[in-house]
């Protein structure tokens, strides 16, 4: 069954900046990869390395996330799925706020509940090439190598997640940052342990977690008030985005509209939904909402199938 | 990028933190077992297990007990004996009232969580082994293979499809035996391909005592090769 309208698309720049994007969530799944191989050889015994590899296992989710969304993101609408496929980032954001958060509290948990128990962290030597070496000395190591990806491809994303004004992406460069700052905590903690002091590794882990669980609570509040329609904003949900005010000013400033109202929500990306229209007099009605769908639609990249609602008075 | 940079400055510090105390006498202990121990005393945990730690009506002997005497000798310390239960040792260990318990403890020990362990010094592979008249081992399956009565040996067998026949006295077992290979070694067996399971020997340490742990590590890793002797001794002895 054929719908009105042309699928959604993103200009070409766009789609240059979307596989951008592809591109760094792969690049970032293999050096997670790399990065729980390495945690994973050097963890021992050690309680706070286990959670490090816990952590790191985690922000696999949002990047599987991502890549899984966008394969759906540009199919076009069908018989099925009358409304196109653009929600489907959506539920990968939902997914990545999930694990933001989760991560988030169980740092939180795991190194109050080891700081309350007084847990001394013990932790072995190993023999490389014929020396003992305190295995303390390669978690470091493998710390430090865990900390330079995220920091990296995260700062490489969140540009690219404002561009696209896609929030899976954005959550995802927010995992990164978690990434590397637990992967500090976990340097300045194993330091602590190594002077006596066992507690460092704790304290430095729920510091930090305060600051991932807020991102957390932030992007998973997000996700679902999106989820429910929300008013549009920026990336970040701190700010009403104007698009919905500037169709309304576009809308009104046209000869025939006495008033407007816009009343959009985002699709992952895109903006869409309606605006409601009081024309001043029904002549050549057919060619005026036509005038005003191109009107509506055209403001901005993100501006997609919004429909034009013909009222006699906004009450 | 401002940012960036003073991470960068931060990371470089931390890094050569690191180098410069690899060299130095960190890791530190929190409990300051190491230095309370030098040159005073070692409060040591003994759990009979023969041959590891052996009780008899003088000294303490025993693979493990040889090995902590000349640590303490090392270090410069003079080891205290104290025989007990497992259980009540580690416990005692696990609140910094003994600074070291032997008895044959392994790595997959429950109480890896509450106390310190030395990275495996020994490892014990349990194989089977046949006289050296007898063609080799084909089969397990169905195989009748001596293990000493009351000892898990016994199960890795029937998990192995062999039928076990329990002994007192490995020595008198004809035909072939499941033993630690050093032991088989001992008895004048082969040993065959037909591995039963690997146990990894560790001491226990106070939770947390790291400089404690590696100066351990470090003579135990040095003495590695004497561990199957002394095993050997002990066993002879018996």
């Amino acid at each position: 069954m054929k719908m009105p309208g042309r699928p959604f698309q993103l200009p070409p720049d766009k789609q240059d900046a979307m596989q951008r994007a592809k591109r760094l969530e792969w690049l970032t799944l293999l050096f997670m990869l790399t990065i729980i191989a390495a945690i994973g050889l050097t963890m021992g015994m050690s309680q706070a390395m286990k959670a490090v590899w816990t952590e790191d296992v985690l922000s696999l989710i949002p990047p599987i996330a991502f890549l899984v969304g966008t394969h759906y993101l540009g199919k076009p609408p069908d018989d099925r799925f009358p409304y196109g496929y653009r929600r489907a980032m959506m539920i990968a954001g939902l997914c990545g706020s999930l694990a933001l958060f989760g991560f988030g509290l169980y740092i939180l948990i795991s190194s109050v509940v080891n700081l309350v128990m007084a847990e001394h962290p013990s932790i072995q030597t190993i023999e490389i090439f014929g020396r003992r070496v305190w295995l303390g000395w390669l978690m470091i190591a493998a710390l430090i190598y865990s900390v330079i990806p995220p920091l990296v491809l995260g700062r490489m994303k969140l540009p690219l997640a404002r561009e696209l004004h896609e929030k899976a992406l954005q959550t995802d460069a927010k995992i990164n940052k978690g990434d590397w700052l637990t992967g500090i905590a976990g340097v300045l903690g194993i330091l602590g342990i190594s002077f006596g002091y066992w507690w460092a590794d704790g304290v430095a882990a729920s510091i930090i977690s305060f600051e991932i669980v807020r991102d957390g609570t932030a992007s998973l509040r997000n996700c679902v008030a999106q989820l429910m329609n929300k008013r549009p904003s920026d990336v970040e949900s701190r700010e009403k985005d104007p698009t919905p005010d500037k169709v309304q000013q576009e809308l009104e400033r046209l000869d025939w509209v006495v008033k407007a109202r816009a009343r959009l929500r985002e699709d992952g990306d895109v903006l869409t939904g309606e605006a409601f229209v009081v024309p001043r007099d029904e002549r050549n009605l057919m060619d005026r909402v036509k005038q005003a769908t191109e009107t509506a639609n055209s403001l901005d990249w993100r501006l997609h199938d919004v429909n034009i609602v013909l009222v006699s008075s906004l009450e | 990028m401002n940012r960036a940079v003073r991470l960068n400055r931060l990371l470089t510090i931390l890094a050569l933190c690191a180098s410069v105390a690899g060299c130095g006498s960190l890791p530190r202990d929190p409990e300051g077992t190491l230095q309370r121990v030098r040159g005073g005393r070692l409060r040591v945990g003994l759990v009979e297990h023969p041959p590891w730690v052996v009780r008899t009506s003088g000294e303490p002997a025993g693979a493990e007990v040889e090995l902590v005497r000349q640590f303490a000798e090392q270090i410069g310390t003079t080891p205290e004996w104290f025989w007990g239960g497992e259980q009540q040792h580690l416990e005692a260990l696990k609140r910094f009232e003994l600074d070291l318990v032997i008895g044959g403890l392994t790595n997959d020990t429950p109480w890896s969580k509450e106390v310190g362990l030395t990275s495996p010094y020994f490892e014990d592979r349990i194989v089977v082994g046949v006289p050296a008249s007898m063609p080799p081992l084909k089969d397990v399956a169905g195989a009748k293979i001596a293990a000493k009565r009351g000892e898990v040996v016994a199960a890795y067998l029937e998990q192995k499809g062999a039928v076990p026949v329990r002994v007192d006295e490995l020595s008198q077992a004809r035909g072939p035996v499941a033993a630690p290979d050093w032991q088989l070694e001992q008895l004048g067996l082969t040993r065959t391909n037909v591995k039963l399971y690997t146990e990894k020997h560790v001491m226990a340490v106070p939770p947390g005592e790291n400089g404690w742990l590696t100066q351990l590590d470090d003579f135990l890793g040095k003495r590695r090769s004497q561990v199957k002797e002394a095993l050997q001794r002990e066993e002879a002895r018996r």
